[in-house]
């Protein structure tokens, strides 16, 4: 019985080491970054945008990178402390959703600093210690970009939107996108509406992705734009399959954050956002010791939002034009006759 | 028929048929005394490996055998420690369940690299494509839009209803999961019989989460299995440990899922959180009324010690 509990030991034992994660020391001298992420980093959507811009930000600076994704959102703290007690110097954390734990341990490691891309413009005056930045993209200006496209290209005058959660920045993009849309329709003397949002619940349930896209095609709708990682591949993998059973595409999907034209058949243009740019401010200012307590916004204006390369097999040449008119007019301010709304002048008034 | 109902029963279907490999892979475990909580690890290690054979084959047949294959192989850690070493099946199944989708979290790490590009592999098709049919009738869609392992899974319920209830084997089977010493003295092997419920077992909960990236999502994700094999297991105790149970069961936990989607479209008055919940609910209602009788087999969740008294 011994012989056996020792194996049953053994057994569980090695269990127990598969789930430790594996860690390289890196060079003490050069700086590190961590991400955590509770989407996977190939997920060909958020996750994969997210942990490029880590990597090639970190490729500028020379800084060395580490990452845990696919992590339960009861392991957000916990991963991110343990990156803090392997002497990280930063924590970068690509979700509105990590504030609280990015608080709670920059509270208990002020040496550290902890970059949150979409936190809300009001989380670095939350912390104690200053050592944490939101890096803004404005989600509203994200929101017009697919929008704007979305009103061009609608035929059957509705379009869908599908998140993960209800994040604060995924209902302004969600709202960005529905009036951009409305307003560009009319421009063009039809009308467009937006299905009302619905949410996954989580970021890799693409097969929820592929039933939420079916199940708003059967309402009509024919643009699809999304704020819900590998959710949105699955919508567009039902996209797909729909535009080939029809023998054309006629159904079509928004991508963002990065330029994913190509990926998907249905894909006729992108949101994109250079979140490296951001990422690489953040940087810069750790090494030069002003790192903390401010928002770092991204905007059409500023370059760090810009809208992708557009499908020109399937968007018309006239309609690529309109579309660089309102891509235009969302960048000088102009866009719905002056009256669109972002986060970033709304800052500065 | 509306299109709401129509494509909610298509969508049930969808949804049902993964919960049908997972639930009964759990019936034909319980039924030989073993209580495996361990379905959800085995699903997800059976889903990155169907995934990457169907990959790199572009067979995904082959992908849900490879899926079976590495359900076995992982489960007999759980057949060795519960069967063997009469170890506490709670805590093996739990131990699986974290250390399967680690497993295969890393093995898509080592094989793919910390690439970040979307990596998406062939769907099986369905006999409707095979044949080549256009139509978008209701009735064609539900009979044959179907990849070979909807059907399968619907044939395994038959056999296994039968299998249970009308054959010999069946009936000396249900013997373990009921009295095994008294099926002992009877001649019938025990042990053997467990260790054949944890090769079913591994097989049928591999072949579940193979069909997630054989036929119904191109990619794979860590954690696609989104609590499937919990599920499963509710399923079984749900459906009175029968394979016409197990069968009603997943249709209705499949139905609840397509349900939910669909009404966070036509009702946005109340939180997307409430319709979410309308699964899980459904499940502690049903597992609160059917819970009252039990009905499993008696030796469940016990260790077999042959030499004991």
């Amino acid at each position: 019985m011994r012989r056996k509990s020792v194996v049953a030991y053994a057994l569980c034992g090695a269990m127990v080491m598969s789930m430790v994660p594996a860690f390289s020391a890196a060079a003490a001298d050069t700086k590190k970054v961590a991400m955590i992420s509770d989407t996977s980093i190939s997920d060909g959507g958020w996750g994969m945008a997210t942990y490029n811009a880590m990597v090639d930000a970190a490729k500028e600076c020379g800084w060395d990178t580490m990452y845990s994704d696919s992590i339960a959102q009861s392991a957000y703290y916990d991963t991110i402390v343990s990156y803090c007690d392997l002497g990280v110097d930063m924590i970068y954390a690509p979700g509105n959703q990590y504030s609280d734990a990015v608080l709670q341990a920059a509270d208990e490691y002020p040496d550290i600093a902890f970059a949150l891309l979409n936190g809300a413009e009001d989380t670095p005056a939350k912390a104690k210690n200053g050592n944490v930045s939101s890096l803004l993209p404005d989600a509203t200006e994200i929101g017009y970009i697919a929008g704007a496209l979305a009103g061009l290209m609608s035929n059957s005058g509705k379009i869908a939107f599908i998140g993960g959660m209800e994040l604060d920045t995924t209902l302004k993009k969600y709202n960005g996108y529905k009036d951009a849309a409305a307003y560009v329709a009319e421009q063009e003397g039809k009308t467009v509406e937006t299905l009302d949002p619905v949410y996954s619940g989580d970021f890799s349930a693409s097969d929820k992705g592929i039933e939420f896209a079916k199940a708003m095609m059967d309402q009509g709708a024919d643009v699809f734009f999304g704020d819900a990682s590998a959710v949105d591949s699955g919508a567009r993998q039902a996209i797909d399959d729909a535009n080939k059973a029809a023998g054309a595409i006629n159904v079509f999907d928004i991508a963002q954050p990065s330029d994913l034209l190509g990926q998907n058949e249905c894909i006729i243009g992108s949101q994109v956002t250079d979140n490296a740019g951001l990422l690489k401010l953040s940087m810069q200012a750790v090494e030069d010791g002003s790192f903390g307590g401010e928002t770092l916004y991204g905007t059409l204006e500023n370059g760090v939002l810009s809208a992708g390369k557009l499908n020109t097999d399937v968007v018309p040449e006239d309609v690529q034009k309109k579309y660089e008119d309102y891509i235009a007019q969302i960048k000088d301010g102009t866009f719905m006759g002056g009256e669109a709304s972002t986060e970033a002048a709304t800052e500065a008034e | 028929m509306s299109s709401f109902i129509a494509n909610l029963i298509l969508a049930t279907v969808r949804m049902a048929s993964p919960l049908i490999f997972l639930a009964l892979a759990e019936l034909y475990e319980e039924r030989a005394g073993l209580v495996n909580i361990g379905i959800e690890g085995i699903a997800a290690i059976g889903s990155l490996v169907g995934f990457m054979i169907s990959l790199i084959s572009g067979r995904p047949g082959l992908g849900v055998l490879a899926g079976a294959g590495v359900g076995i192989l992982v489960n007999m850690i759980y057949a060795y420690a519960t069967i063997s070493l009469c170890a506490e099946q709670i805590v093996y199944g739990m131990a699986i369940n974290i250390f399967a989708p680690a497993l295969a979290a890393f093995i898509y790490r080592v094989y793919f690299g910390s690439g970040s590009e979307l990596v998406q592999a062939n769907l099986m098709i369905t006999l409707k494509q095979a044949l080549g049919i256009q139509s978008d009738n209701f009735f064609v869609n539900l009979f044959l839009d179907q990849t070979p392992m909807v059907y399968i899974a619907f044939l395994l319920v038959i056999f296994t209803g039968i299998f249970f209830t009308k054959t010999r084997a069946g009936l000396n089977y249900k013997a373990v999961g009921e009295y095994p010493k008294a099926a002992a003295t009877l001649g019938i092997n025990v042990i053997g019989t467990k260790y054949l419920a944890c090769v079913i077992c591994g097989a049928l909960a591999g072949m579940g989460g193979a069909y997630l990236t054989t036929c119904y999502s191109r990619t794979y994700v860590d954690g696609n299995i989104a609590g499937r094999g919990f599920i499963a297991l509710a399923a079984v105790i749900f459906g009175r440990w029968s394979a016409p149970g197990v069968l009603i069961a997943c249709l209705f936990f499949g139905f609840c899922d397509a349900l939910q989607i669909r009404l966070q479209l036509v009702n946005s008055s109340l939180p997307y959180q409430f319709f979410q919940m309308i699964p899980y609910l459904a499940t502690i209602i049903v597992l609160a009324a059917m819970g009252i009788r039990k009905a499993g087999p008696k030796s469940a969740g016990q260790p077999y010690r042959k030499e004991e008294r």
